[in-house]
């Protein structure tokens, strides 16, 4: 799946909650759950995503039993889980680079295109200097592992620092992208711009026609 | 022939009433190296930000005076600059080094056969070719900065603009940077760098401006602004060749290199 072009990464990620929110009715926000749980057991660190998504989800959960009758309050968790174990698939096979090269092949500029994919890339770099000041505060006593309550207290210890040096960053990222090109008047060069296929083509669409579907079915 | 000219130039960061640079004058040649010194705020940086055309346009804030740079007026097309933390210049966008390093020259438009051949040169002077196909978040902080050095030399800048470059690297990693530097002075291109490295300052720069609370305090060659005791007194110091002689109570000029200390004993 993450040889796939990114536009239809995009579309398919888009229909499984679109889906499970415009179809009447519990089977639909169940199939696509289901799907959308498969599409996370082919990712890499499976057991590890799927975990995540259930801690996301626990707390919707909780509160729309607390709030709906049990039937209506599956209906709705199941959508929201579906919302988010697609996000969590999303977010495996969705390269930030992949998806800006297939932006500015497809005549996208690249400050545009950027825009998109640096929020997906930051992902990876927030999570690595988010490493680097749990390594420093451990090194001055913070004890971010063991137990629920240890790690709750390490996260207050942690998480202004990251947040605060996150966005003195900014300013600096800004500075070496524009001394980089990103602001130049030409049109980027896509250097290996993700292959696309009919049968793609035909998917992405037929996910849109789907939407549409769905949508006019929910209307009328 | 200068490449880049300020002419009293003063600059304001926004909402700041304080100059981070005052009334500075500065001409820069081809093939030129030109070292910036001075204390902690002293203006270098500011003064690569202008260099660079990214300090009003980018940064915010006021200018005052006259930049003159024959390029086009965006950076990236003929002027480049090294910042000094390695982790904030990752644009994320290449899953190898090889494509960090080509994402500059991506930028310019270039055709995709001069990216590649700019940036597998670029990555052989830096040193990182054995590097091209790691994932960059997996380098360390020295690896890193020279994979930055690397991605901003495949932009083949006619200005090259290094902000305390060798801050990452280790004693080897910060020599052949200082060579790398004085090959692509060879090869034509302005060199500023502001470094605290002041050791490797007379071997690399023919020039060198001490700056102090945005002004220029000094300019002209390491010998003359290292033998003067005002950058002793009042500024960063100098190299450690002409510390040992002038703690030693020897009358200047000092010797501001180990080479030089050799012919003077």
């Amino acid at each position: 799946m993450s040889g796939l072009h990114p536009y239809t990464q995009l579309a398919l990620a888009a229909l499984l909650p679109a889906l499970a929110w415009l179809v009447p009715g519990a089977p639909a926000p169940a199939i696509t759950l289901g799907t959308a749980v498969s599409l996370v057991l082919g990712t890499p660190r499976a057991p590890r995503r799927l975990a995540a998504v259930a801690a996301a989800a626990a707390p919707f959960w909780v509160f729309l039993l607390l709030l709906h009758p049990p039937a209506r309050a599956a209906l709705l968790g199941l959508r929201l889980t579906t919302l988010l174990c697609t996000a969590a698939w999303l977010g495996a096979v969705l390269a930030s680079g992949r998806l800006v090269e297939a932006l500015v092949a497809r005549g996208w500029s690249a400050r545009v295109a950027y825009l998109f994919g640096g929020t997906l890339a930051a992902v990876p770099l927030v999570r690595a200097h988010a490493r680097r000041v749990s390594e420093a505060q451990r090194c001055r006593g913070l004890a971010s592992r063991g137990g629920l309550v240890a790690r709750l207290r390490a996260v207050h210890a942690l998480v202004l620092p990251v947040v605060l040096s996150v966005l003195h960053q900014l300013d600096e990222r800004v500075l070496a992208l524009e001394t980089r090109g990103l602001g130049a008047a030409v049109h980027r060069t896509p250097l290996d711009p993700p292959g696309d296929s009919g049968a793609q083509a035909l998917v992405r669409w037929g996910a849109v026609a789907a939407c549409v579907a769905a949508l006019a079915a929910r209307v009328a | 022939m200068t490449l880049l000219g300020l002419e009293r130039v003063s600059f304001w960061y926004p909402a700041s009433d304080r100059p981070a640079l005052r009334d500075v004058s500065l001409r820069v040649g081809r093939g030129e190296i030109v070292a910036l010194v001075g204390n902690v705020g002293a203006g270098c940086s500011t003064l690569l930000s202008v260099a660079a055309g990214l300090a009003p346009r980018v940064t915010g804030g006021r200018l005052e005076g006259t930049v003159t740079f024959p390029g086009p007026g965006t950076t990236g097309e003929g002027r480049a600059l090294l910042l000094p933390v390695p982790w904030t210049q990752l644009s994320g966008m290449g899953a190898s080094v090889r494509d960090e390093v080509a994402f500059g020259p991506a930028n310019l438009g270039w055709p995709l056969a001069r990216i590649r051949a700019a940036a597998e040169r670029a990555m052989a002077g830096a040193a990182v070719a054995h590097l091209a196909d790691r994932d960059p978040l997996t380098l360390s902080g020295g690896e890193l900065q020279r994979v930055m050095l690397a991605g901003v030399l495949a932009m083949e800048p006619a200005l090259l603009l290094l902000d305390e470059p060798t801050a990452e690297l280790d004693g080897d990693g910060a020599a052949a940077l200082w060579a790398l530097v004085r090959d692509e002075a060879g090869r034509g291109a302005a060199v500023i760098v502001a470094t605290t490295d002041l050791d490797a300052v007379p071997v690399v720069a023919h020039r060198v401006v001490w700056l102090a609370d945005g002004r220029v305090r000094a300019d002209a060659t390491p010998t003359t602004v290292f033998g003067d005791d005002a950058i002793w007194r009042d500024g960063p110091g100098g190299p450690t060749v002409a510390e040992v002689w002038r703690t030693a109570g020897l009358a200047p000029p000092w010797p501001v290199s180990v080479t030089m200390a050799a012919r003077a004993r």
